[in-house]
């Protein structure tokens, strides 16, 4: 009987002490800085045109092959009498988000700095009702960075 | 199947019936068959390949660096363990030098893996057996903590990806040191509640003792390895008879069970956390700042044509991983030698002659990853 | 034919469906409240908060759950028996809540006073495993077959054990009249005479209701539920609805005959409320003690189970009737008989605990360890 009683101690103890409960949808956990959700495209506020050159790097380390680029020639570029120095830069962007495994591999790839995690919880909350959804386009890829909330972190 | 024992007058027939793949029990989707007379397994047909994702074969076709996402998958409850196999497996091909401080690191951190794989088995094992849930959310708040640091580090709660050929893919958080600690004092409060709440009880240890024994040299036979085998006296632990990384330099005790039941293989895993507590402290103590990679390391790795099979003592037992390279960014053949499906075959023997109500409480023990036995 | 109902004269018939009507009424309520109950404290056991969405501190998730399965589509699978499958619940949920008329609540309140009260309550009570074993074979299931099996033959192991608790505490009472076992409690309760008739009821109970550790017929890591495995939308919730009306009454019963129920330690005189006060916190200190083994301990197997019962508990509960037998033949004083039963009682529950120890300990539990020199080899 005495390992039984020991065992209702125990529960008891855990009976006084306090709930570990997160109650989710109202109080979100603080993310670490270094979280990973999905990848996003980082928005270059000085030249207000994205990082992404559309090189295909990314596409190519891709272990799951959830990307899709397509770059096109800079219409802000200096040769055509903008202010850019990119002279090609991305034209359309679509990643799986439904495939995508988030091994961090395209952050690595990238030259530019151009792709990052998301670390906000805006990244873990994305169900959807069709899967089609989950295809994340150029615009969507970029809205959280454009909106300037998103404090993308960096490998040192 | 049906039998008739002399003096009844009626025929009697076993029962079959069908647990899993979507049974409470299975952990998973295993499935198995059982053919039982009232309460009593006379045979046990276990099917498995229900996960099978072809893990292996698409790791071939991937670089380096993107098959460490595979090994994640693999073994899901031991991450860092396995890829610690796989990444080993091809710095071992390579040639490469692994610094000093990522070596400790990726030893605290596949302890800590071991530690909250254990919880895992503690909890699940807990509700095979019948607790309420109560050992499930006691063990899962402990790990919780575990994979709350482990976020921390990698950004990730489950699917880490950290560990790379020559090293680690980044450096740990500042304050690693003292994240460490507290997880540690946690787990130490954990490991009480998991010992109180079950050890000592008289019920689990009615449900558990000379359940499912498997003698030293069957296990051996049935290929057995990590916890199970040691349940059964085999004091045979990687990190003791060939160790890598740094266990040569760290003190602690391979516990072994006397009888090879399901209650010893509960003892072993329950000790062995608290021996895992014990390396991370020393580990700690010795950790010392420095490069996490080599000095050169190539933009993307390739390795000589060789062959090489590297072993390390996961959670769960022996993870291998068997590579052949033909030179180039990838490997030719990838062969995870699972230590789940060598345990998972011994279930059979383990199994007849026991009671329903056991045969669930020795797959339990078992601790299996059902990724890891299909892959 | 008169009978009286809140101090007027109506026909028996009326006073019969009015008393019914307040039984269920009362019932569902009352299982409400202790679904919810066993939510939060359990909760709270596993260091969660249990419901919290559904009304202020999730009070209306019975509410919720109840109108779901009310919602729900009543499924009966086709190669079901239909009618063993479609009357099993009836004959769970009736017999619960005719074990209801003698349950007493405070003096002179309740359905009726009988002189054979706890006869009754135990006889009314093993009638309701018909329905598990109706329920089991109607559904053509082998999980549910496997339970409603193992549910017979736990009510049948476990129904012995608790007539033996409850004649011993009939033999100190000296009735089987429920309302005169409480007001003979009403200075010392039966548990400190009899605490191994307690020990044995307690356990016997966590038996008949199916709860943790013997909730073996519906453990949801083997069978699965069990005889309810196929049961879905209102017919399952009958069987909830049974489980937890048994529960409640049992508890109530064992605050009545062991914890003195409305009489100890205030005695008959204080006014209803207070005694009605009185029972409501002993059924559910009763109720709490179930929801703490049931989060704590694990499930024991069917074999041990019945070992426990017919190797354990029954004969102790035989000795426990013999020895009160013994004492109270004599004559002797209430302070020397009490003295002697409580003594002896205690006794073969320390016995009880030593046994259960015994049968489970080995001589060294912990794992051998080994050191570096030894694994290496």
């Amino acid at each position: 009987m005495k390992g039984l009683l020991r065992s209702m101690g125990v529960t008891l103890s855990a009976f006084m002490r306090k709930p570990v409960t997160r109650e989710f949808p109202e109080t979100h956990r603080e993310l670490p800085e270094r979280d990973r959700a999905f990848p996003l495209l980082l928005w270059d506020f000085e030249q207000t045109e994205p990082f992404c050159t559309g090189c295909h790097a990314c596409e190519r380390a891709c272990p799951v092959e959830c990307m899709t680029v397509l770059m096109k020639d800079n219409p802000n570029h200096k040769s055509a009498g903008g202010d850019s120095t990119r002279r090609k830069i991305i034209d359309k962007f679509w990643i799986d988000y439904g495939r995508c495994m988030r091994c961090n591999i395209c952050v690595e790839v990238c030259n530019f700095d151009a792709i990052a995690m998301n670390n906000t919880w805006s990244g873990h909350e994305m169900s959807v009702y069709d899967r089609a959804d989950l295809v994340q386009d150029l615009p969507q890829l970029l809205s959280e960075s454009r909106g300037g909330e998103l404090k993308a972190w960096r490998a040192p | 199947m049906t039998t008739t024992t002399p003096g009844q007058e009626f025929e009697t027939q076993d029962l079959m019936i069908n647990m899993g793949p979507q049974h409470p029990a299975t952990h998973g989707v295993f499935r198995m068959v059982l053919q039982v007379d009232g309460e009593i397994v006379r045979d046990l047909i276990p099917h498995i390949g229900y996960m099978h994702r072809g893990a292996e074969k698409l790791a071939e076709t991937m670089d380096f660096r993107q098959g460490i996402g595979y090994m994640d998958r693999t073994e899901y409850l031991a991450q860092f363990n396995a890829e610690l196999s796989y990444v080993m497996a091809v710095e071992k091909l390579a040639g490469l030098e692994v610094p000093e401080r990522a070596q400790w690191i990726r030893m605290i951190l596949c302890e800590l893996n071991r530690l909250s794989s254990h919880f895992m088995f503690t909890g699940a094992f807990g509700t095979d057996i019948g607790v309420f849930g109560t050992a499930f959310v006691y063990s899962f708040r402990e790990r919780e903590t575990i994979l709350d640091l482990f976020e921390e580090i990698t950004g990730d709660r489950l699917m880490y990806a950290y560990f790379r050929p020559g090293g680690l893919a980044w450096e740990v958080t500042d304050n690693f040191e003292r994240r460490v600690g507290e997880v540690l004092k946690s787990a130490r409060q954990g490991i009480k509640d998991m010992d109180g709440l079950l050890t000592e009880n008289e019920i689990f240890r009615a449900r558990t003792q000379n359940i499912g024994i498997i003698s030293a040299a069957d296990a051996i036979d049935w290929g057995c390895t990590g916890p199970v085998l040691r349940a059964s006296g085999v004091p045979l632990d990687l990190r003791k008879t060939e160790p890598y990384l740094r266990y040569a330099e760290v003190d602690f005790d391979v516990p072994v069970g006397q009888v090879g039941d399901t209650y010893d293989r509960w003892l072993v895993r329950i000790e062995e956390m608290r021996q895992s507590v014990r390396i991370i402290e020393q580990c700690m103590a010795k950790l010392q700042p420095g490069p996490i990679m080599p000095e050169r390391m190539p933009r993307m790795l390739r390795t000589p044509p060789g062959e090489v099979y590297l072993r390390t003592e996961a959670p769960r037992g022996e993870f291998g991983v068997y590579m052949v390279s033909k030179g180039g960014n990838r490997p030719h053949r990838l062969k995870v030698r699972s230590s789940c499906f060598a345990n998972l075959q011994a279930l059979k023997d383990m199994a007849i002659g026991s009671y329903v109500a056991d045969a669930v409480a020795i797959l339990g023990s078992l601790d299996i990853v059902l990724c890891e036995v299909d892959r | 034919m008169n009978a009286e109902l809140f101090g007027s004269q109506v026909n028996v018939w009326v006073d019969a469906l009015v008393r019914v009507l307040i039984i269920v009424g009362m019932m569902t309520v009352v299982v409400m409240g202790l679904i919810w109950f066993e939510r939060k404290i359990i909760g709270r056991f596993q260091m969660r908060l249990g419901p919290t969405r559904t009304g202020p501190f999730g009070l209306l998730q019975s509410v919720a759950d109840g109108l779901k399965l009310v919602a729900k589509e009543d499924v009966r699978p086709k190669n079901a028996d239909p009618w063993v499958f479609e009357l099993a619940p009836y004959f769970v949920f009736v017999p619960t809540f005719l074990m209801f008329v003698a349950v007493p609540f405070a003096f002179g309140f309740q359905v009726r006073v009988l002189e054979l009260g706890l006869f009754y309550v135990l006889a009314v009570s093993s009638v309701s495993i018909v329905g598990w074993v109706m329920a089991g074979w109607g559904s053509d299931n082998r999980y549910a077959m496997l339970g409603a099996l193992r549910a017979a033959a736990q009510a049948i192991s476990y129904e012995l054990p608790l007539v033996m608790a409850m004649i011993a505490v009939a033999m100190v009472a000296g009735t089987l009249n429920l309302q005169e076992i409480v007001l003979g409690q009403s200075r010392l309760p039966n548990i400190v005479l009899q605490p191994l008739p307690a020990f044995i009821f307690f356990t016997a109970t966590l038996a008949e209701l199916n709860r943790t550790p013997f909730d073996i017929p519906v453990g949801e890591s083997e069978v699965v539920g069990g005889p309810f495995v196929e049961y879905s939308g209102i017919r399952w919730s009958m069987f909830f609805l049974a489980e937890y009306a048994a529960m409640f009454i049992l508890a109530l019963l064992g605050s009545a005959i062991f914890l003195g129920g409305w009489a100890w330690p205030m005695g008959e005189q204080w006014g209803a409320s207070w005694q009605l006060l009185l029972t409501t916190v002993k059924a559910g200190a009763f109720i709490f003690l179930i929801f703490w083994v049931r989060s704590t301990l694990p499930r024991m197997r069917v074999d041990q189970l019945m070992g426990f019962s017919w190797k354990v508990l029954l004969p102790f509960g035989f000795a426990q009737i013999m020895v009160n037998g013994f004492i109270l033949v004599n004559g002797w004083p209430a302070v020397t008989s009490g003295v002697l039963l409580g003594t002896t009682s205690l006794a073969g529950l320390f016995a009880v605990g030593w046994i259960v120890q015994r049968s489970v300990s080995r001589p060294r539990p912990r794992p051998v360890m080994m050191a570096r020199s030894e694994a290496a080899q």
